[in-house]
């Protein structure tokens, strides 16, 4: 299965989400791979903790890969590989986990028939071998993703389960341009039916995860005055009318991420050591990636709201 | 290196076998590897029934002009064609097999093209490097400026896999194995005859041949024959470890060695097209580390985990007071 993962804007923690719900796939005993497109920032590395990998990068990255320089793009596997000592214990019963980063200073590039075509066949590559293939794009319109739409397009990945999920934080703003970034006109429905995609299987396809979304009722609030609280619950109110009427509505959000200052500081991924044993982390973030990485393959989920 | 004398055969041989599993949801019938092997229009498609069925693409030739890994820092210049062929057993695992015969170049220049295609298969070196150090070269190299065998065959199967015909609903997920492999006459690597396989690490392995005289197609079909076992142990390896044999008591392991049973047990058949001078390097292989063992605890095990959940022995575990 291929799991694109987008934004219209940054900081909605999609690449530290979308790496938790890689490793909690793993943990459930997937084999899963990380792709690194986000060509103009790669930082997935510093999300697994593996900065050895990043060193060896320079050259055998995504990019390198896609502009035709290595035959097959650096792999790094991340339970043996990681600097952050509750991911060098593989747990028993886990999948691989392995990431494939960009190069480090990539950058944007052209794209041309060549780079599609082995975008394509490194999915088709990697789909022999693993259960879900997690791809991060950039925030916004990009290369990348104008890249996998054409790639998943092609009739050699016809049969490969395709998924999109588009992160957005829980303002105004982010609801409207996350709308956008899927119905808008250059839109993911669009640029996909321009390329030949079926409407509705790409609608289908597409899930919203919300992010960094303030939970009134969870202890950070506690210290709010009552004026403040009701305030709070009036927004929340109002965002959710404002993401039904732009066709972000609850039947087509996969997962909502509480606010986690551990998130805020650290873009990291969160072990069961972080939320039992230092405790650094909120209980309710792990349980929501934990939901995430279920709901990603759970049918109901993607059932067609229509 | 010298140039080949008439009758002793090659210096060196260079090879690169890359296993995997067809992207297909049941055993692809003989009638359809036709269209999926036939890689050169006009050549037919080869197989044979007996003792397993095995089909083999027709030979397609790859130009090549560059530097040739020395295991020193030092590279040389090779310019001629490989040799590259698609192999599928029993209508489930899919080979690409590479192979480059080196033969030293007359002058320092690059010829015309018309030189390299009179000698298919054959790559030749410009410039100073001896025999041993050119396949050592080859082993060791990392992935980038020398000649890559491997992309090739990489190639060749994700062509193969992506092209039109499968429905790419594999029975499990497995992993594409390299073994990348060399054969230099006896007398220029002043060894005995024999082979030394490595494991050099999950998707690695390497094979160092040391023959008296060098047959290319019959030391590439040992080559094949020992990759594709390789593979099936370490495929079938792996399914067991990730079914949960041994930590989860329930049928849990019984579903997921499904696909071990359906596709993978009934393919062993170590050395079955083997030519008889090469022989014995399956024998010394089956001494040590010996594979078809391996094999047969691996499939007894399975075995007799699927007899235990038969029987139900699992349900009810024997109290011990």
């Amino acid at each position: 299965m291929l799991v694109f993962a987008t934004s219209d804007k940054g900081g909605t923690g999609r690449s530290v989400t979308s790496a938790n719900i890689a490793y909690r796939r793993a943990l459930l005993g997937d084999d899963v791979c990380y792709l690194d497109f986000d060509f103009g920032s790669p930082t997935s590395a510093a999300v697994f903790d593996v900065p050895s990998a990043l060193r060896g990068v320079d050259q055998a990255g995504l990019h390198s890969y896609l502009r035709g320089n290595v035959a097959e793009p650096k792999r790094v596997n991340v339970w043996s590989e990681s600097d952050s000592a509750s991911l060098r214990n593989r747990p028993s019963g886990s999948g691989q986990l392995v990431l494939v980063p960009g190069d480090r200073g990539g950058g944007e590039f052209v794209t041309g028939g060549d780079a599609v075509r082995r975008c394509t066949e490194l999915f088709l590559r990697l789909e022999e071998e693993f259960d879900i293939i997690l791809v991060d794009l950039s925030a916004g319109r990009s290369y990348a993703a104008e890249m996998v739409l054409e790639a998943t397009s092609r009739p050699e990945l016809a049969e490969v389960v395709t998924r999109w999920l588009v992160f957005h934080r829980w303002t105004r703003q982010h609801i409207i341009a996350a709308s956008g970034l899927v119905y808008g006109d250059r839109g993911i429905m669009a640029a996909g039916a321009a390329r030949g995609h079926d409407e509705d299987t790409l609608r289908d396809s597409v899930r919203f995860v919300r992010a960094a979304v303030p939970d009134p009722s969870s202890p950070m609030f506690t210290q709010l005055r009552p004026a403040q609280a009701a305030w709070l619950r009036a927004c929340h109110e109002d965002l959710t009318r404002l993401a039904s009427q732009h066709r972000l509505g609850q039947t087509l959000v996969l997962g909502t991420v509480p606010l986690d200052p551990v998130l805020q500081w650290q873009e990291q991924l969160i072990t069961d050591d972080d939320v039992l044993a230092s405790r650094v982390a909120n209980t309710e973030t792990a349980e929501a990636f934990a939901a995430l990485a279920v709901a990603l393959t759970h049918d109901r989920a993607w059932e067609s709201p229509l | 290196m010298r140039p080949d004398k008439p009758g002793e055969g090659p210096a060196v041989l260079l090879g690169e076998v890359r296993t995997g599993l067809l992207q297909h949801s049941v055993e692809l019938p003989l009638s359809a590897t036709d269209r999926l092997l036939g890689l050169r229009h006009g050549e037919r498609v080869r197989s044979s029934q007996r003792p397993n069925v095995q089909a083999h693409s027709p030979d397609l030739l790859t130009g090549v002009d560059c530097a040739l890994a020395t295991g020193s820092h030092r590279s040389v210049r090779g310019v001629g064609t490989v040799t590259a062929r698609a192999v599928l057993t029993e209508g489930r695992v899919l080979q690409a097999s590479v192979r480059a015969r080196l033969a030293a170049a007359e002058g320092a220049q690059r010829l015309p093209w018309s030189h390299y295609l009179a000698r298919p298969g054959t790559v030749e070196v410009i410039g100073r490097a001896e025999a041993p150090a050119l396949a050592d070269g080859h082993l060791t190299a990392g992935p980038g400026a020398t000649l890559d065998l491997g992309a090739i065959a990489e190639r060749m199967l994700t062509g193969i896999q992506g092209g039109g015909g499968l429905d790419r609903r594999a029975p499990f997920r497995s992993r594409r194995i390299r073994l990348r492999w060399t054969a230099v006459r006896a007398d220029l690597a002043g060894e005995a005859p024999g082979g030394r396989l490595t494991v050099e690490d999950d998707t690695l392995r390497t094979l160092r041949l040391t023959l008296d005289r060098i047959d290319p197609a019959e030391v590439t079909a040992f080559c094949e024959d020992l990759a594709l076992h390789d593979w099936l142990l370490s495929t079938l390896g792996r399914l067991i470890e990730r079914s949960g044999l041994g930590s989860d008591p329930g049928p849990g392991p019984v579903l997921k060695l499904r696909p071990a049973v359906n596709h993978l047990m009934h393919l062993w058949m170590p050395g079955a097209r083997v030519a008889r001078p090469l022989a014995p390097l399956w024998d010394g292989l089956e001494t040590r580390p010996g594979f078809s063992r391996q094999w047969a605890a691996a499939v007894q095990r399975v075995r007799d985990h699927l007899a235990l959940q038969a029987v139900g022995l699992h349900a009810q575990p024997v109290r011990k007071d």
